[in-house]
């Protein structure tokens, strides 16, 4: 299988945006997403990660620009084919409505006419939560209900997930837990992965990130050129130290700043 | 679920039949006189079949209000719609209108509902698309004016019309004729077909818009389907027989009990639901004190209340 592709999956071609009229808060945004990458994206409290997320899965329009999926201009897609080539997961969930875990699953299917692809049980399976199917959503743990939610990205069948922090809330073990999955993900089905994420130890371990600041891209490659003591201290605003610890690992510190 | 969904549908019917043979004169199917078959055909044939359509219609819109707005408290007379259609008829009730003959206070309430859906529509319009808060403080605010508008006009008319818009509004089946059947089921059926037509996208809406976008839903489009597929069926349903209480904020919370939260099987199992306990309460409503009846809404009320309450203590299936 291969993880590279001529084609962008996704594709933002000097992008605008602004919520108001004063100011863009997107500020000439290009960047392009490849088959089978997990890209971590980086910036502070609204610097617009949300906002180039909900870009690229078409909630929101460019005010210009373009945004292309596979090639094509992400509104010439009818909506329902788009689902079926995109899954965006919003930070917050509203898990109150009382659906079983194996009911949101197959929410997965309602871009489809056609018998699915895979069943509910294989996509529990994969995010292991099969004995957990006829549980409600809202009796699961935050690691979980996040599991069940990109299970039902599986039936939708997505070759691109738009994920907005999912890790926000999850205890260490969890957000382990949860970028396994995502990775065991990408090398087996090839699915590309945009996620934003705020804690740059984590972001370093990703093979590419993107560094946002003020809805403009301050850089993206990999971390260890991007999530340098400059770029971080440029974005932030505050002084990271970026070590190397004994046995190779990169990581940061901040304490200097207390 | 098969069963579950098999056993309502063979709950309503029997409970459709016991409100043809059972009331103050028990009858016989078997073996009717010419009484009888009068009182079955006349009267009770049209009259259970106009407070099925009722409850039809108020427990299906009640299961897609709460749903479409997140809200687990919206009814279908949240959104104002019945305030206006009875304002509008009781204006006709007391006005002594008669222009469209035995129709003229259905028609009054049907155009006062569908001209207050049509405002709140407007007033909950923003930014191109209905939103669920602007459409809830939109009814409520509505609601209110409407409700004492209306307190206004009964607190000086005379007795005759004050009498019958007050039953009117508590909810009135004696008036029920074959003549009501044919418009009622064509509106009832029509947001009925909507709404089932538009579940998955009910259920996509419940877990937030930009969920729904995600699924390949226009989030904007679907509420607005929707919020019409409501309009229609709670203009239809006050328009037949008044306010009926209970069954639109309730009988959607206890369907969820046995069959769970999906719309594709919550709407057509809250409309069965609703249907049969207004028949089962009007039944009981022209029994109990015979000759005198109670309003259907009151008896609504005393049965699935307590029933509701039980049932939340029981299981914690609400979600909260």
């Amino acid at each position: 299988m291969s993880s590279e592709s001529d084609l962008p999956i996704l594709g933002l071609g000097r992008v605008f945006f602004s919520y108001s009229k004063d100011g863009a808060f997107i500020d000439d945004l290009s960047f392009s997403v490849g088959g089978g990458e997990f890209i971590g994206l980086l910036g502070p409290n609204g610097s617009g990660k949300s906002t180039i997320l909900k870009l690229g899965a078409g909630i929101l329009r460019p005010s210009s620009g373009n945004i292309t999926l596979w090639g094509k201009n992400i509104r010439e897609y009818r909506n329902r084919d788009r689902a079926k080539l995109i899954s965006y997961l919003p930070q917050l969930l509203d898990i109150s409505v009382p659906f079983s875990v194996r009911e949101l699953v197959n929410m997965g299917l309602y871009p489809y006419d056609i018998l699915p692809a895979m069943s509910a049980d294989e996509a529990l399976d994969m995010v292991g939560l099969r004995d957990r199917a006829y549980c409600r959503l809202s009796d699961l743990s935050g690691g979980e209900r996040r599991r069940t939610f990109i299970a039902m990205t599986l039936l939708q069948g997505a070759g691109l997930l738009l994920l907005d922090e999912p890790l926000a809330n999850l205890d260490i073990k969890y957000q382990i837990e949860l970028i396994r999955l995502l990775g065991k993900l990408r090398e087996e089905r090839n699915i590309s992965i945009v996620m934003a994420l705020h804690d740059i130890n984590i972001a370093l371990q990703f093979e590419k990130v993107m560094l946002i600041k003020e809805g403009r891209l301050l850089g993206i490659g990999h971390p260890k050129k991007i999530l340098t003591s400059d770029m971080l201290r440029e974005a932030f605003d505050v002084e990271v130290e970026v070590s190397r610890s004994d046995s190779g690992n990169t990581y940061v510190s901040y304490e200097n700043n207390f | 679920m098969k069963i579950k969904i098999l056993v309502i549908v063979l709950i309503t019917a029997a409970v459709m039949c016991l409100s043809l043979v059972l009331g103050p004169r028990t009858i016989n199917p078997f073996a009717m006189d010419k009484t009888s078959r009068e009182i079955l055909f006349s009267i009770r044939a049209p009259r259970s079949i106009v407070a099925l359509l009722m409850g039809v219609a108020l427990g299906a819109s009640g299961a897609v209000l709460q749903g479409m707005l997140r809200n687990p408290l919206a009814d279908p007379y949240i959104l104002g719609i019945s305030s206006g259609a009875s304002l509008s008829a009781a204006l006709g009730i007391i006005g002594g209108a008669s222009v469209f003959g035995s129709f003229t206070v259905p028609v009054f309430a049907f155009g006062g509902a569908v001209a207050t859906g049509g405002l709140v529509g407007v007033m909950g319009w923003e930014r191109g698309g209905l939103w669920p808060e602007r459409l809830l403080l939109a009814g409520v605010g509505l609601s209110f004016l409407f409700s004492a508008l209306l307190m206004l006009i009964l607190s000086i008319s005379t007795d005759e019309g004050l009498r019958r818009a007050t039953l009117w509004i508590f909810g009135d089946l004696s008036m029920s004729e074959w003549s009501r059947v044919p418009y009622g089921l064509f509106f009832v059926m029509a947001g009925i077909a909507l709404s089932v037509w538009r579940a998955t996208a009910l259920n996509a809406l419940m877990l937030g818009d930009e969920f729904a976008h995600s699924l390949g839903f226009a989030p904007q489009r679907e509420r607005l389907i929707l919020f019409i597929s409501v309009g229609l069926m709670t203009a239809a349903s006050v328009s037949l027989g008044g306010m009926i209480g209970f069954i639109g904020l309730l009988v959607p919370h206890i369907m969820r009990f046995f069959i769970g939260s999906d719309g594709r099987l919550l709407i057509p199992a809250s409309a069965l639901a609703g249907g049969a306990l207004l028949c089962m309460a009007d039944l009981i409503s022209r029994s109990v004190i015979a000759p005198t009846e109670l309003p259907a809404g009151i008896v609504t009320a005393i049965i699935g209340a307590p029933y509701f309450l039980y049932l939340l203590r029981r299981k914690n299936v609400l979600g909260i």
